[in-house]
């Protein structure tokens, strides 16, 4: 947990945090100049300026944009490819691994299969896919169900076995049937840990679309960097990556507000 | 009826590399309707697991434990359990864990409501109905917990340690205020607990373990000393000091320690996987 998120009791440390961190991201900007465009010390094929970055910003955000499309619509495609994937890891990764938390038959039926599937990187999976779906959208929403789905399963699985077996026992004892039990004693209980799960998934599916774009893609983020890796055009790679790093920043922002609301019981950390 | 009744109760649990843990040892004992029944022993005598089988958390190995004839086969709401640990699910209010077995067997929303309500009143929780358990203190956390059991009118109460957990002060006024509810609200109850004190404090009949097997020592009738002596109009400061309650004292710790002085060798193999706690 970073330290920045105590909210209390800091009196001044927290706008003096903000300052210093302002301060540093300017100091690292003006280096960049200095050394780019300031003073020339690097090639600006290995390095560009941050002028040239922001010039490729504007090529593409504007008219034709680049790489068959503007930077909007590459980021939309890839956010919805991730949306997608990541919707139907967690809808099918969270039910399972709940199923065998609770249930030892479960586990001993499905976990075999589990761990033989479990050591295969998602990457590796991205050129069945393609023999499978082809370029298209389907192959790539594919290779993100596989990669969100591992960490899904153990944290609900996880997350199930940590629930204190007391809290079960006193449901019980106040007349809860098994349905109860789980709704409203189980889930909640495995809620923090599903969600640490979640967190993980999703970062993990932002790094294998990325992958699956290079390898071949008609639209999104990870074509903007393969087509600009081709054109040997440095300032699109960075505005490339900078874009890919706001995607995933700005789906881990939507998810922790997600958290905030339906784990809402917990004490400040 | 809500009688318990314990008859020839064995419980062994399996230790992990094998081999058998003799926790109670062919146990009898029978707890009348409305009795409050305390019961004191060492750690590792077994008390806990009785009360766990007369909830039907645990069951017996060899004979059988009867709640009002019946046997027990599992938990029910009428036999409102209060653990040590108070137990209150972190994610619901205060008013949603005193309401949670109400919720549980579908009672009409106004007829939950008022009886929650009463036990908020009742049990000094007023202005915390909102709250979530963590932002309570121990003692406010196992007053949710004693509300929430006596919110289900159960026929019988079994509380494991409840005030174990509590610091001295508040275990004091805890005491005071289950007495009072207990008087005005009588049930059957059976009361863990390792303070000999609280047992005779708040007993009808204080039941003595020992250890290695777990098994009755001796039980002793209260209910003379405390109505000869007019307990229930003192403060619970002045009745521990009267020479009827410290003579009391001395004859279970008397008791207690003879037990653990007469197999001092053997400490008591508790197995790590006794589902208890």
């Amino acid at each position: 947990m970073p330290t920045e998120a105590r909210s209390s009791g800091w009196g001044f440390a927290v706008p003096r945090r903000a300052v210093v961190g302002l301060a540093t991201v300017g100091g690292a900007l003006l280096l960049w100049w200095l050394a780019t465009s300031g003073l020339r010390l690097l090639n600006p094929l290995r390095l560009p300026s941050p002028q040239e970055v922001w010039a490729a910003f504007s090529q593409i955000s504007t008219g034709q944009g680049y790489g068959g499309a503007t930077l909007w619509q590459h980021a939309l495609h890839s956010l919805w490819l991730v949306a997608k994937g990541f919707a139907v890891a967690v809808a099918t990764g969270i039910p399972l691994g709940l199923l065998m938390g609770w249930s030892r038959r479960a586990e001993a039926l499905i976990n075999p299969i589990f761990l033989l599937l479990r050591p295969i990187p998602a990457l590796a999976w991205i050129p069945l896919a393609i023999v499978w779906f082809g370029l298209g959208d389907t192959g790539k929403v594919f290779v993100i169900w596989l990669t969100a789905f591992v960490p899904s399963v153990i944290n609900a699985f996880t997350g199930v076995r940590g629930v204190d077996p007391v809290l079960i026992a006193a449901a019980r004892t106040q007349g809860a049937s098994t349905a109860q039990v789980i709704r409203h004693v189980v889930v909640p209980g495995a809620m923090p840990m599903i969600f640490t799960g979640l967190r993980l998934s999703l970062q993990a599916s932002w790094t294998t679309l990325v992958a699956a774009e290079l390898v071949g893609a008609f639209f999104g983020l990870g074509r903007v960097l393969n087509v600009a890796g081709q054109d040997i055009f440095p300032g699109m790679i960075l505005v490339g990556m900078a874009a890919v790093a706001a995607c995933g920043a700005a789906t881990t922002w939507l998810l922790g507000r997600a958290e905030r609301r339906v784990v809402n019981w917990r004490p400040a950390v | 009826m809500s009688e318990i009744v314990f008859e020839g109760v064995t419980r062994r649990f399996p230790l992990p590399r094998g081999g058998e843990f003799l926790a109670i040892d062919r146990i009898d004992l029978r707890i009348e309707e409305r009795e409050f029944v305390a019961i004191v022993g060492p750690s590792g005598c077994g008390k806990t697991t009785l009360m766990r089988m007369a909830a039907g958390l645990d069951f017996p190995t060899d004979g059988r434990v009867l709640v009002g004839g019946k046997e027990v086969t599992g938990p029910g709401p009428e036999r409102a359990v209060v653990f040590q640990q108070f137990a209150l699910l972190p994610w619901k209010t205060v008013r949603e864990n005193i309401g949670f077995g109400l919720m549980c067997k579908r009672t009409p929303k106004a007829e939950a409501d008022a009886a929650i309500a009463r036990y908020v009143e009742l049990m000094g929780l007023s202005g915390h109905e909102d709250s979530f358990p963590h932002q309570l203190s121990g003692g406010m956390q196992q007053r949710v917990a004693i509300a929430r059991a006596y919110v289900m009118q159960p026929a019988a109460l079994l509380m494991d340690e409840p005030f174990g957990a509590l610091d001295a002060q508040t275990r004091i006024v805890m005491q005071e205020e289950l007495v009072r509810l207990a008087r005005r609200n009588p049930r059957t109850v059976i009361f863990i607990t390792h303070a000999v004190d609280e047992a005779i404090y708040l007993a009808d009949r204080v039941v003595v373990m020992g250890r290695n097997p777990g098994r009755i020592i001796e039980t002793i009738d209260i209910r003379p000393l405390r109505e000869d002596g007019g307990w229930e109009a003192m403060p619970i400061e002045e009745v521990m000091d009267t020479p009827a309650f410290t003579h009391m004292r001395s004859r279970i710790w008397k008791l207690l320690k003879a037990r653990e002085q007469e197999r001092p060798a053997a400490p008591a193999p508790i197995p790590a996987t006794v589902p208890a706690k």
